[in-house]
């Protein structure tokens, strides 16, 4: 009898404890603020990031229409000399937070505004954060609030059929400066691929539509890294990027993209102007 | 000669509109009133929905419904936005006729038109859409549940759910209602990629659907190009009226297509122009076809979102 007792008294110790669990770890006003150190430290451990100090801009759109389809853009002022490093790309409450890392290589250009822009989804409200890695390797980190949400679970490809027989079609365009001298060129990479993220679920089979996204892009300018991108399916239905590079002889862009089944997509800009 | 029966029903339906019209008396309760439904042609019922967003105060009711009532039969033709709605439309068709409701059709997947399908599952009927409906309902089946959960509150959204079709058409198709047919051609990608056209061919009254939006500003969730195409098509056609998804309950062609056709041709000139200029998809929503802003009720809504749609479609030309 008293050994039953005990075993209730302990049982409900437990129980309580658990209960305590489940409220620590229960989603509140501040379960957002709570990611951020885990992500960091993940990504960047211990390392110092100097956060606002205007090395980096982060433009969002201020009312966001389709959560499937938010334009992000990334702008380094032309203040910010000598080369960059990496630019890493974050929304917090995403299920895989991290959008997509940036490392760049020398036709990634000097001087001038570089600026890199994508669309993105957005599952929940959260904040989007921008890290800028400069030359001398220190972190530099803006962010932004966007209320927008089911980005993730909605299916937002309009016309799959259309999409699904352009599979793979890419355009790589080429905005000529007026002034041809500018030391950073723009351009456009744009891939129908449905960067499927696992999460659409089709009721009429009961299956989620595995996923299946853009993981790689690698830029070149003639024959020189622009940058590599690593992506994750925080990236909207046919990927979209626009990006400076520093101003070539040529100026010949190849782009070589890898989805997560390991097909390859290659591109290429026309080879004069636009 | 009425039947007592006849004038007990008109009776209750009038006192049920002139309740329905006293602002003291604005509770609806759950048992409402059929609803208000308007014969446009000979055994043609059709209700208009009002210009607004889904909310718990208009429970849903934002696009038409309509019904055509055979020698034998009843065919539904969309099925208004919530549970509620639904049951209100068959009480609708009840007031009307007894006849069985045989067809249930949609003329494509939004949840405004379909989540009053629900309704209907009492009468077995054969649930219709465009071959593309079930797929394109059953992916978004998630998010259009959760979002007009959302809003449309708890209580208006009580008993909604999904309801996919059960006959697909792929390719023209009569259906029979006794003594009238029904043609129903589904169509390329255009409002959406499940757009289908109903004719009640008796009375030569065509039901598109979102194909034709009035005073509510139309929304792109297929193809721009597509619908415009569409819409140079249907101008040509022969009709004694065409009921639109949002608008009067009839209009005639081809005159009430033109403000849609200004409004999308507005937005794809803008949006095609913006492209060649180099211009970003951010930057065009802030312009593109802002000058037809006055022209419709909702543009704050939808605008925007149908200027990203349109970008994300015609970059690829």
């Amino acid at each position: 009898m008293l050994t039953a007792f005990k075993s209730l008294a302990r049982s409900c110790g437990l129980a309580a404890l658990a209960a305590s669990m489940v409220v620590l770890a229960s989603p509140s006003a501040h379960a957002e603020e709570d990611v951020w150190p885990i992500l960091k430290e993940q990504t960047f451990g211990d390392r110092t990031i100097i956060e606002e100090d205007g090395l980096v801009v982060l433009e969002t759109p201020s009312k966001v229409e389709d959560a499937a389809l938010v334009p992000l853009t990334v702008r380094i002022p032309p203040s910010v000399r000598g080369k960059i490093k990496s630019l890493t790309l974050f929304i917090d409450n995403n299920p895989d937070p991290k959008v997509a890392t940036l490392n760049f290589g020398p036709a990634a250009g000097t001087g001038g505004e570089r600026s890199f822009s994508t669309r993105v989804r957005v599952d929940n409200f959260s904040h989007v954060r921008a890290i800028l890695e400069t030359e001398d390797g220190s972190l530099h980190m803006t962010k932004k609030f966007l209320a927008a949400a089911g980005g993730c679970a909605a299916m937002q490809a309009k016309d799959p059929d259309a999409d699904t027989a352009d599979m793979g079609k890419m355009i790589v365009r080429k905005f000529t400066p007026a002034l041809q001298s500018s030391p950073v060129w723009a351009a456009q990479v744009m891939v129908k691929h449905p960067n499927h993220n696992g999460m659409q679920l089709n009721i009429n089979t009961a299956e989620f539509i595995p996923a299946q996204y853009v993981k790689e892009m690698t830029v070149t300018r003639d024959g020189e890294l622009v940058f590599k991108l690593d992506g994750t399916f925080s990236i909207s239905t046919n990927p979209n990027f626009r990006f400076t590079f520093g101003r070539g002889e040529e100026n010949n862009l190849d782009v070589v993209i890898t989805d997560t089944d390991g097909t390859e997509f290659k591109g290429q800009s026309q080879p004069k102007g636009s | 000669m009425c039947t007592p029966n006849l004038i007990s029903r008109k009776t209750f339906l009038t006192a049920g509109l002139a309740l329905a019209a006293t602002p003291f008396l604005r509770y609806i309760p759950a048992q409402a009133a059929a609803m208000d439904v308007t014969e446009v042609a000979p055994g043609v019922f059709v209700h208009q929905g009002r210009y607004e967003v889904q909310s718990p105060g208009n429970r849903g009711d934002i696009s038409n419904a309509s019904f055509v009532v055979g020698s034998e039969a009843v065919a539904v033709i969309d099925t208004s936005g919530s549970a509620v709605m639904g049951q209100e439309l068959r009480d609708a068709i009840r007031a009307v006729t007894n006849k069985p409701i045989r067809y249930v059709i949609n003329t494509h997947m939004h949840p405004d038109h379909v989540l009053g399908n629900v309704a209907f599952k009492q009468d077995k009927p054969t649930f219709v859409g465009h071959y593309k409906l079930a797929r394109s309902l059953g992916t978004r089946a998630n998010s259009y549940i959760t979002a007009n959960k959302q809003m449309l509150g708890d209580a208006a959204f009580e008993g909604t759910e999904i309801v996919l079709p059960t006959l697909a058409i792929k390719e023209a198709t009569t259906l029979d209602l006794g003594d009238r047919t029904l043609l129903l051609e589904p169509q390329a990608t255009a409002h959406t990629d499940n757009d289908l056209i109903v004719t009640d061919t008796k009375t030569n009254t065509l039901f598109i659907g979102d194909l034709l939006f009035s005073v509510h500003v139309p929304t792109i969730d297929g193809s721009i190009k597509g619908w415009l195409a569409l819409l140079d098509e249907m101008g040509k056609r022969k009709a004694a009226r065409v009921v639109p998804g949002h608008g009067p309950k009839t209009m005639e062609l081809p005159q009430a297509l033109e403000p849609e056709q200004r409004y999308l041709s507005a937005i794809a000139g803008d949006v095609r122009r913006q492209i060649m200029e180099g211009k970003t998809l951010a930057e065009a929503t802030r312009t593109a076809g802002f000058s037809e802003k006055d022209a419709w009720k909702l543009f704050d809504q939808y605008h925007v979102r149908n200027v990203t749609a349109a970008f994300a479609e015609l970059e690829w030309e």
